[in-house]
């Protein structure tokens, strides 16, 4: 449950630290993105002397929420964080390696890309 | 970070259970990891190892003829660093005893119909690269990734110089796996800087070659087997 105001940590080593929801792609007036979805976010923390830099507008895609993620088979997925990956207008991940176990939805949302830099998918 | 995984018994996706033994998480990565290792599991075995250390034998009687299962407190620390090459064996041996299956998942392929997927699969993964070959895809490698990753069995890795390259790569591989095989792939539609095709057993990357080097797929994978192509030992393309 993302949404605009709220804070993200980033889960790549693009050199952004801190994330914060700005506006969520897809329907216009949608309210809460789920893991999968494409939000547009604002740099509030990030490494110095990396390309990115506070206060610059990106796009990420969500990859770990509080919320819990159910499937089908009755199997309920919550992390402890809101995570994102800062991706560019491609889709393609600016960072190149993810932290932390990510979900095998992305695949289907075809964020393989995501997926195949990722230490672990549950 | 952490990740809590609630599961009814009929949705258990990950593996057997069994007795004597439990499964843990694996341990949190704190940094960027290099490479996938495939000893994924090595952790679990430092769970279960207590009853394998050679005074535990003449214990067993008193204190599994109780049916009690030793548990990570009745360890001493000599019996952690006790660990050697052999440990797998003893630990199949102690199951065979002591371990029960409680539950199996039952769409479990049987171990036969497993290779004979991996062999559709590789003769699958080598005639597109054979196909990017063709397109004069630069440094193409095959990768078995199986061992490291659930979600797919080949990488096929490969440089394109041009994003027109690219796109013909990408078409042509398209053409024939639909053609020849009648797989569609999911992944980019339009030719990218980093383009995949995803055919569910076999994923292709394509890359410029700065993307290559910028992700460096090759060695985050670097412990998957890769595999030798037929026509790898052709003169390169010619490159004006």
């Amino acid at each position: 449950m993302i949404q605009p105001q709220t804070h993200l940590n980033v889960a790549d080593n693009s050199g952004a630290r801190k994330l914060m929801c700005i506006r969520i792609i897809g329907a216009s007036n949608r309210r809460y993105a789920k893991i999968g979805d494409v939000v547009v976010a604002v740099i509030k923390e990030a490494i110095p002397n990396t390309p990115l830099e506070r206060s610059e507008v990106i796009r990420a895609v969500i990859v770990r929420t509080c919320k819990e993620l159910k499937r089908d088979n009755g199997m309920i997925i919550r992390y402890d964080d809101n995570a994102a990956v800062v991706i560019d207008q491609e889709g393609n991940p600016k960072g190149t390696r993810i932290f932390g176990a990510i979900a095998r939805e992305l695949r289907q949302l075809n964020f393989t890309k995501i997926v195949s830099l990722a230490p672990e998918v549950l | 970070m952490a990740v809590s995984l609630t599961s009814t018994l009929a949705g258990a996706g990950a593996c057997e259970i069994r007795h004597l033994c439990c499964f843990e998480p694996p341990p949190r990565l704190t940094q960027a990891p290099t490479k996938l290792s495939p000893s994924r599991l090595s952790h679990f075995k430092c769970f279960w190892q207590t009853p394998q250390s050679k005074t535990l034998t003449f214990l067993s009687s008193t204190r599994f003829s109780s049916s009690i299962p030793a548990t990570g407190k009745d360890a001493d620390d000599g019996f952690l660093q006790n660990v050697g090459e052999d440990t797998d064996e003893m630990f199949d041996k102690l199951f065979d005893r002591y371990g029960k299956v409680v539950y199996r998942r039952n769409d479990k392929k049987s171990a036969s119909a497993e290779v004979d997927d991996d062999a559709e699969s590789l003769s699958f993964a080598v005639a597109l690269a054979k196909v990017a070959s063709e397109v004069k895809a630069g440094d193409i490698k095959v990768l078995f990734v199986k061992p490291l990753v659930y979600w797919t069995r080949f990488f096929i890795i490969a440089t394109a110089f041009s994003r027109p390259q690219i796109d013909a790569i990408g078409s042509k591989i398209r053409d024939m796996a639909e053609k020849k095989y009648g797989k569609v792939p999911s992944g980019d539609a339009k030719p990218n800087s980093w383009t995949l095709l995803d055919f569910g057993d076999v994923v292709v990357h394509i890359f410029l070659p700065e993307q290559r080097a910028f992700y460096n797929l090759e060695e985050f994978y670097g412990n998957a087997t890769l595999i030798e192509l037929p026509f790898e030992n052709q003169p390169p393309p010619f490159r004006g």
